[in-house]
């Protein structure tokens, strides 16, 4: 008995090596374990067998069968596995190949500057508003103290409808609107385009951008101003940005300074700023003895050419998806 | 102003040796801005930018002040001595200001026996290096003077002026002069001139006639030293299209006092260069004086406007330095304003003075002390930044387009005369023909941008714009915020393998961008309606309804312009309103509760005719449906063997829904048959 299991055995082993489907294996557990396999009537059999032979047969075939079913569950897993590999590596990608999106989109590059000069302002405080691009004479000039027969004034440097109306030449324009409408303290900025009779080249344009701000309220100081422009300058220029403030001069404002900042090696001029002249805040219904205010107008495009490494003001305008994409 | 150091060097007595070479950081820290510095040999002369409101800047000794008030030096003025001989300068000449309101003051002094020559070689010198030109020893001194002082000065030959004198009259109409540079002007009516009894010989502060001008054989000069009228100066120059270093300085507005010391300075150094005698007095004309000014200075506004403690002493030690003599108890300071600093008007204006030579570097930065409310963004603002996010999003990138533009831009993208569109604002005084008017839409900025990018090879282009146009309304001129969208190409990149119509931008990749801009938004109850525009291809085509009226328009760019504007491909086109859609827009949405129930799910199929639109046939499900449908989609549109000549075949997802209980798939199979007997009805729909 003992070599009959023993052989059965290995040859069960050595076909159920062979078998390289799932199909056939499932025909090996048929044809041993099945209800006529060949280890179940060797089980059976058992009963024939004298008594002192039974135990030790019973139990050499039941180990027979455990084994078998542990090989046949292992080799068919490991065909189910093969198979199932074989079947996946029929849908291998090229991972090589482009992937399919929409287009990416991006911010224009002084769009971006706009957004971040906002929400730098809008963290210091300061309310973000807008203003109209149509202005008049009225809040352009006089309210901002520049005379009628001020150079500033020359036709040749404005865009005008008519007598009374032209395209706005800052920003300025709007803190006057605001001043106007509210009553202090007051902190605003806007940013936004502004119109020059400039002929177009590589660093001029018609139409160019602005940030105009002010704050106005009982003890607001020069060194308010040189404090939050320093603040302004390094959040968008870097912790290192230093700015310098050189006395100018404005109509609106006395003391009046221009702002630069070190860039890269070198100065780089953006703005003018000042204490607003008590009769601007007087013309705007502000009492200046009561009241001080500081304002600031700073460009936009310039800056952002050098702080991108753009050599021509036109590429902003021209919209160039190469060049858009760029940033 | 091109100032040379040696200059400078010989009017201040420095407390300590000045190195040159600093004043390039140092001057701008004083408002003078440096354009350039050439060293000539030993010397430096700087380039100087000086700011409208300082006439004495334009000359030396106004710049040498500022050196010394902010190195701590002394200010030495060339001493004037004048011999002066009989008889007196009356006798021989006269002067009349028929318009004292354009000419303050005018001094004129007579220097006779004059031997007229070439001028030294230090005065040749120093004029170089200034940029200025020699010519005789005459017309040179009224140069260095008007450089050291910056007072303009004339001179005129008194024996070619008719009736021996000169009058400030307005030109008068015809009138006509040859100009020192030969050109003949006609003079405009009313320009400030000079005259003597017959005839203009000067334009008033601009330049000299050739009639008159010093010549070798002059014997007998009137010299001219006069504040004219800034505004009066700058009319006629710009008129006639001359800029002189006369010119430039008058119409910064001289000073009267400084008349009278130029003229006596210029006598004095025509006499040292060309010989001759100086006559008796001047012919000064001088009728309302302007009185000397006093402004108020209190250390505790100073402190308030500044943010800084200054010590009184040291205010009044940079006032003193300035020019300006102070006086008073530590509470108030009057000031007396020198002639020279007639911009000082109040007391902010003496701030600036002691903050400008204290130093703006030396004053602290502070943040402000003010308590306020935190930052915010005005509501129209954040609007349109959303509608930015949402396109950003979209896969639109955005450019910036020009807010000017030539009216023949709106013919061109197709917008036909006696269109609203057309009636553009035009510019008074436009500075290029290309640029000309507002812009009433971003449609011809936007297709050039298409038109740019593609014969430049960039195929696919998917740009917008938030940008303002003009409009000329019956209420006036409007100015409005928009949104504009172009594009073109392809609308999904590494498209291989896929049919053309899964890549290529088509109308429904707009709208799906226009969609994701209201869906970002959350404007609720829009529309888009078949309705077309001129410049759109007329079957593909919609306006976007809002509330009770359009806000935009959406569409295929008409094929005749994609052509026009060689884009080689269909172009889709939207603009929409912005403040409409900010006014709709919902900044915070509400929460409504997420379903418990299942959802059950019916495909429907619905053959209807042509004309029938997707979203007829969707409104009437909905109406017949009732509340527990819950969405209702197409998702595919059949047209061929399959369904009848002349139909399409819709095919809808529904989604039904009750929230409160289970629906039971009986009665959603009846609620489809009750749908169906709708469409038979309100459609002619036929099912299959």
């Amino acid at each position: 008995m003992y070599e009959r299991v023993e052989e059965v055995r290995r040859r069960a082993l050595q076909e159920l090596q062979a078998a390289s489907t799932a199909e056939e294996v499932e025909a090996l557990r048929r044809r041993y374990l099945g209800r006529k396999g060949e280890v179940t009537a060797l089980l059976r059999s058992v009963a024939g067998l004298a008594p002192s032979e039974r135990a030790a047969a019973g139990s050499a075939l039941n180990a027979l069968r455990d084994e078998l079913e542990d090989s046949i569950r292992t080799r068919l897993e490991a065909l189910r596995a093969r198979e199932r590999d074989q079947r996946l590596r029929q849908e291998a990608v090229d991972v090589t190949l482009p992937g399919r999106r929409p287009p990416v989109g991006r911010e224009h590059v002084l769009g971006r500057t706009i957004e971040e000069i906002r929400d730098i302002f809008r963290a210091m405080g300061f309310e973000v508003v807008d203003g109209p691009e149509l202005e008049t004479e009225e809040f352009n000039f006089r309210r901002l103290n520049i005379p009628d027969d001020h150079p500033a004034r020359d036709a040749q440097d404005s865009f005008y409808l008519d007598d009374e109306r032209l395209l706005r030449t800052q920003c300025t324009a709007v803190d006057v609107r605001v001043m106007r409408e509210r009553t202090p303290p007051m902190r605003v900025v806007t940013v936004g385009r502004c119109y020059r009779r400039d002929v177009v080249d590589s660093t001029h344009m018609p139409v160019f951008h602005q940030v105009d701000g002010f704050m106005v309220g009982e003890g607001v100081r020069f060194s308010d101003l040189k404090g939050v422009l320093a603040e302004f300058a390094r959040k968008l220029w870097g912790p290192e940005a230093r700015v310098r403030f050189q006395p100018s001069y404005f109509p609106f404002t006395e003391p009046s300074a221009e702002i630069a900042v070190w860039f890269r090696g070198r100065w780089l001029e953006i703005g003018g700023c000042g204490m607003f002249h008590p009769r601007v805040l007087e013309m705007a219904g502000i009492d200046p003895e009561r009241y001080t205010a500081f304002a600031f107008g700073c460009g936009v495009d310039r800056p952002a050419m050098v702080r991108y490494g753009v050599d021509d003001i036109r590429l902003f305008w021209e919209n160039d998806v190469r060049f858009l994409s760029q940033f | 102003m091109r100032v040379p150091w040696s200059w400078i060097a010989e009017l201040v007595e420095f407390p300590t040796p000045q190195d040159p070479a600093a004043w390039e950081e140092r001057f701008p820290m004083l408002g003078l801005g440096v354009e350039s510095v050439d060293r000539t040999g030993d010397d430096w002369v700087f380039e100087l930018e000086t700011t409208t409101n300082r006439p004495d800047w334009l000359g030396v000794v106004g710049v040498a002040r500022e050196v010394a008030a902010a190195c701590g030096g002394r200010l030495r003025l060339p001493a004037v001595e004048l011999l002066e001989s009989d008889p007196p300068a009356r006798e021989v000449a006269w002067v009349e200001v028929l318009q004292p309101g354009l000419c303050h003051r005018y001094v004129g002094r007579v220097v006779v026996d004059v031997q007229v020559g070439p001028s030294p070689a230090w005065m040749v010198d120093r004029l170089e290096r200034c940029g200025l030109r020699s010519v005789n020893n005459v017309v040179d001194v009224t140069n260095y003077v008007m450089l050291e002082t910056g007072q303009p000065l004339h001179a005129f030959d008194l024996d070619r002026l008719a009736g021996g004198g000169v009058v400030v009259r307005r030109a008068r109409a015809g009138e006509r002069l040859v100009t020192l540079d030969g050109q003949e002007r006609a003079l405009p009516e009313g320009a400030l001139v000079i005259a003597d009894r017959e005839r203009v010989v000067a334009l008033g502060g601009i330049l000299g006639g050739q009639d008159t001008e010093i010549r070798p054989q002059t014997r007998r000069v009137l010299l001219e030293s006069a504040w004219f009228h800034p505004v009066a100066v700058r009319r006629t120059a710009r008129a006639l299209g001359i800029r002189t270093e006369g010119s430039t300085r008058h119409e910064r507005g001289g000073d009267p006092e400084r008349a009278c010391s130029a003229a006596a300075r210029a006598a004095q150094l025509v006499q040292q260069l060309a010989g001759g005698r100086v006559l008796r007095g001047e012919l000064d004309v001088y009728p309302d004086p302007e009185p000397a000014r006093q402004v108020t200075l209190r250390p505790q506004r100073l402190r308030h406007v500044l943010g800084v403690e200054i010590p009184e002493p040291e205010v009044e030690d940079v006032l003193r330095r300035l020019g300006f003599a102070p006086r008073g108890d530590g509470t108030r300071w009057v000031v007396a304003v020198p002639s020279h600093r007639r911009d000082v008007e109040r007391e902010e204006d003496l701030i600036e003075e002691v903050a400008r030579i204290w130093g703006y570097d030396r004053i602290p930065q502070t943040l402000p002390v003010d308590v306020m409310a935190a930052g915010a963004v005005s509501p129209d603002l954040v609007a349109e930044r959303r509608v930015r996010e949402a396109l950003l999003r979209a896969g639109l990138t955005e450019v910036l387009t020009l807010t000017l533009l030539h009216p023949g831009e709106l013919e061109a993208v197709g917008i036909p005369e006696g269109h609203p569109l057309r009636d553009a604002i035009p510019l008074r005084n436009p500075l290029t023909r290309d640029h000309t008017h507002l812009r009433t839409t971003l449609l011809p900025s936007l297709v050039e941008v298409l038109r740019t990018n593609r014969v430049r090879g960039n195929l696919d282009v998917h740009v917008f714009e938030i940008g303002r146009v003009f409009r000329n309304s019956s209420a006036g001129w409007e100015e409005r915020k928009v949104v504009g969208i172009a594009r073109i190409g392809r609308a999904l990149e590494g498209g291989w393998n896929l049919p053309p119509e899964a890549v290529e931008t088509s109308f429904y990749h707009l709208k799906g961008t226009v969609e994701a801009v209201l869906e970002a938004l959350h404007v609720p109850g829009w529309d888009l309606r078949p309705e077309g525009q001129p410049w759109l291809h007329p079957y593909r085509a919609a306006s976007l309804w809002l509330g009770t009226g359009p806000v935009g328009w959406v569409g295929e760019l008409h094929p005749d312009v994609c052509e026009r504007f060689d884009l080689h491909g269909r172009a889709y086109v939207a603009e929409l309103e912005l403040e409409p859609l900010a006014r709709a827009a919902r900044t915070t949405p509400q929460y409504r509760p997420l379903p418990r129930t299942p959802a059950t799910e019916r495909d429907l199929a619905v053959v209807v005719a042509e004309g029938v639109a997707a979203a007829d046939v969707v409104r009437a499900i909905r109406k017949a449906a009732g509340p527990v449908l819950e969405r209702c989609e197409p998702f595919d549109v059949y047209t061929g063997p399959q369904v009848p000549a002349g139909h399409r075949s819709l095919a809808l997802r529904l989604v039904f829904r009750d929230p409160s209980r289970t629906l039971t798939s009986e009665e959603v199979d009846g609620i489809l048959d009750h749908l169906r007997q709708r469409l038979r009805e309100e459609l002619g729909a036929q099912f299959r």
